[in-house]
């Protein structure tokens, strides 16, 4: 089941990339480098720009935003997944009911601000 | 935070997970107090945390009730369909509105819906009845397997349009005053539509993951997820989650029932309390 697979996996990446960062921030700050990098900055820990650049470093405080936006992207991605389960059992109703509900969540993640 | 301080967020945050995926609710309604309460923190950062919570929720019960059949899918789309809009309504009107009006009559419908929840304890599955015309065209009839009664129980959805209406209320309140949705859900799947109490349970904790998410982003860009109190509660309530999905398997409906009462009578007096103006 396709599903079960996308929500498995969403809810296990996000919980050991949350466990990790949030484990390491307790031992070397959320700032800090696990490669012993020097910190990338002191921005407020509720800032998730610049992602990548600080996962690079192996930051704990990126580390533990990828797990919360992997756990916040979960319901969306089990929407879409929704979408390829009923066109796979061909009930195009659905499909056309999934899709709008999929439409206006995306809309309402990236138009509605 | 200190280290004892999150083993304690932690802690709280299981129960909210554990009650949160038995009862079909999201758990910001002891999240949030416990957070601005108990540890001073600021309520937009409590804000925050409540809507990770309430996916983390939903996402970590739905990984056992997918399994197990437990969440109607269609029911779950179809009403997410009202909900959706109805959120987006509730959002534009919040500007309008007046809160205290809404947050007295909401929580009056909720303490007024506990009588019938009463009612129900005795009734451990809807009785059966002959699918609507609508029901069958929707294909909203189904059926779930109960570990506890040891068979497949068939139902069906009964009075749709007022399932829908309810639930696009359930949509309009949350967007207005974000309380109440996954209370005001089972409600409406429970009471309105005679779904067995499992499904409704089970198919609520999906819409209100659906329905968070969609609200995540905002919260996200106004730097209201702080990771240093989100990351504990995502842990917490994902373990409680998973625990809570696979009791709800095991135990009778009516069981069900009695952990949603408490939860619904809470919620009912928390939300008079701010139409009052009490800093609840």
């Amino acid at each position: 089941m396709l599903i079960s697979l996308v929500l498995a996996a969403g809810v296990a990446v996000s919980a050991v990339l949350i466990g990790i960062g949030f484990a390491t921030a307790l031992a070397i700050g959320w700032h800090g480098s696990l490669i012993g990098a020097a910190p990338a900055s002191g921005a407020p820990t509720t800032d998730f720009g610049n992602l990548p650049a600080r996962l690079a470093h192996l930051e704990p405080l990126a580390l533990t935003q990828l797990g919360l936006l992997t756990l916040l992207a979960t319901p969306v991605a089990r929407v879409a997944a929704s979408v390829v389960g009923f066109a796979t059992e061909g009930d195009h109703l659905y499909v056309a009911i999934t899709f709008a509900v999929l439409v206006v969540l995306l809309a309402s993640l990236f138009v509605l601000r | 935070m200190t280290p004892g301080a999150d083993l304690a967020i932690f802690a709280v945050s299981a129960a909210a997970g554990l009650l949160g995926a038995l009862a079909g609710v999201g758990g910001g309604i002891l999240v949030i107090p416990v957070l601005t309460f108990g540890f001073g923190v600021d309520i937009h950062l409590a804000a925050g945390a409540s809507i990770v919570s309430v996916i983390a929720t939903s996402s970590g019960a739905a990984a056992a009730y997918v399994r197990d059949r437990m969440t109607d899918m269609r029911v779950g789309m179809f009403l997410e369909l009202a909900t959706t809009t109805g959120a987006v309504c509730g959002a534009l009107l919040a500007a309008v509105a007046s809160p205290a009006f809404l947050y007295l009559l909401l929580g009056s419908v909720l303490l007024l819906s506990a009588g019938s929840q009463v009612g129900r304890l005795g009734e451990e599955v809807p009785p059966e009845v002959t699918p609507s015309a609508l029901a069958s065209r929707l294909r909203l009839v189904s059926s779930y397997p109960d570990q506890k009664l040891g068979r497949e129980v068939p139902y069906s959805a009964r009075r749709i349009p007022l399932g829908f209406v309810l639930m696009w209320i359930a949509g309009l309140v949350s967007g207005l005053l974000g309380i109440g949705s996954g209370v005001l859900k089972v409600l409406a799947m429970d009471g309105a539509m005679r779904l067995p109490m499992k499904v409704s349970s089970a198919t609520s904790n999906f819409m209100i993951g659906v329905t968070a998410a969609a609200s995540a982003g905002i919260y996200l860009s106004r730097g209201d997820v702080d990771p240093q109190i989100a990351a504990p509660v995502a842990l917490g309530v994902l373990t409680g989650a998973i625990v809570g999905a696979r009791l709800l398997g095991r135990v009778s409906n009516r069981t069900i029932r009695l952990v949603f009462l408490p939860v619904l009578v809470a919620v009912g007096l928390e939300t008079i309390g701010r139409g009052l103006g009490l800093a609840l």
